[in-house]
């Protein structure tokens, strides 16, 4: 990539368009081995063993990172589509990425001490 | 709507007023923003249920069993698969639209990602069908 070419020379903008498209990548790649870890469900033996893998303490980091790219990337996506379509949002832009970071984590950080829960206690 | 730019980080060209509703980019354009919308929804529930309401480790095959005896359930799960790969193969093709610029390395890895989609999308659509 050459520089100026394909980059955005914002400032928050800037790092909010790669944060999206990083962030689109991960639940993009998580997605297609989603797909194949369902479809274990029509042998329920082997569908258990595999899914018991995912309460593995590393995959349980892995979820929470999952968590915090779904939740920026859906409400970044919705900061994208109210600049879009309102005039009134493309003032606030920078305002409203503020909100986007917040959200994710007030929504991220309680939501990733459920998914660790089990080893957190344990630890305790 | 006042946007006429098929993809927002392009240039506005001359007569693109003109020609604005009709180029396939438009309609990529338009699809994100929509299957985004639905997406924060599906996505997010989806999210909610098996990994926040219930530890991953009881997402066992009776649970799964359990969900999907209600057809609504298989909706919902068959929707969120379809909107979440197009979307998702939508962006991937964006992205290597942006960063790919010779043209056989970019059909090469555009071809790998429409027959990886497609097929795990008669995949996935074959495990909810079939359960």
């Amino acid at each position: 990539m050459t520089a100026g070419s394909r980059t955005y020379r914002g400032k928050s903008g800037q790092w909010a368009f790669l944060g999206h498209r990083v962030s689109g990548i991960l639940v993009f790649l998580f997605l297609l081995l989603h797909i194949v870890d369902v479809s274990l469900v029509r042998w329920p033996e082997l569908y258990d063993d595999v899914h018991a893998v995912y309460g593995n303490v590393v995959l349980r980091v892995f979820e929470v990172g999952l968590l915090l790219a779904l939740v920026f990337h859906a409400l970044n996506g919705l900061r994208i589509v109210a600049v879009d379509f309102f005039p009134g949002a493309v003032a606030n832009e920078r305002r409203l990425l503020t909100g986007v970071v917040a959200l994710t984590l007030v929504v991220g950080i309680p939501g990733g001490l459920v998914i660790m829960w089990p080893f957190l206690e344990g630890l305790t | 709507m006042t946007d006429v730019r098929a993809d927002p980080r392009e240039p506005v060209p001359a007569g693109a007023r003109a020609r604005r509703g009709r180029s396939f980019e438009t309609w990529s354009w338009f699809f994100m923003r929509l299957s985004g919308l639905a997406l924060v929804f599906l996505a997010l529930l989806h999210f909610a249920i098996t990994h926040i309401l219930n530890d991953v480790v009881d997402t066992d095959y009776d649970f799964v069993a359990r969900r999907w005896d209600n057809p609504l359930w298989r909706v919902f799960d068959w929707s969120l698969l379809a909107l979440a790969l197009l979307h998702g193969l939508n962006g991937m093709r964006w992205i290597t639209e942006d960063y790919l610029r010779r043209p056989r390395t970019r059909a090469a890895v555009q071809a790998v990602l429409y027959v990886l989609s497609s097929a795990l999308f008669a995949w996935g659509t074959f495990t909810i069908l079939a359960f």
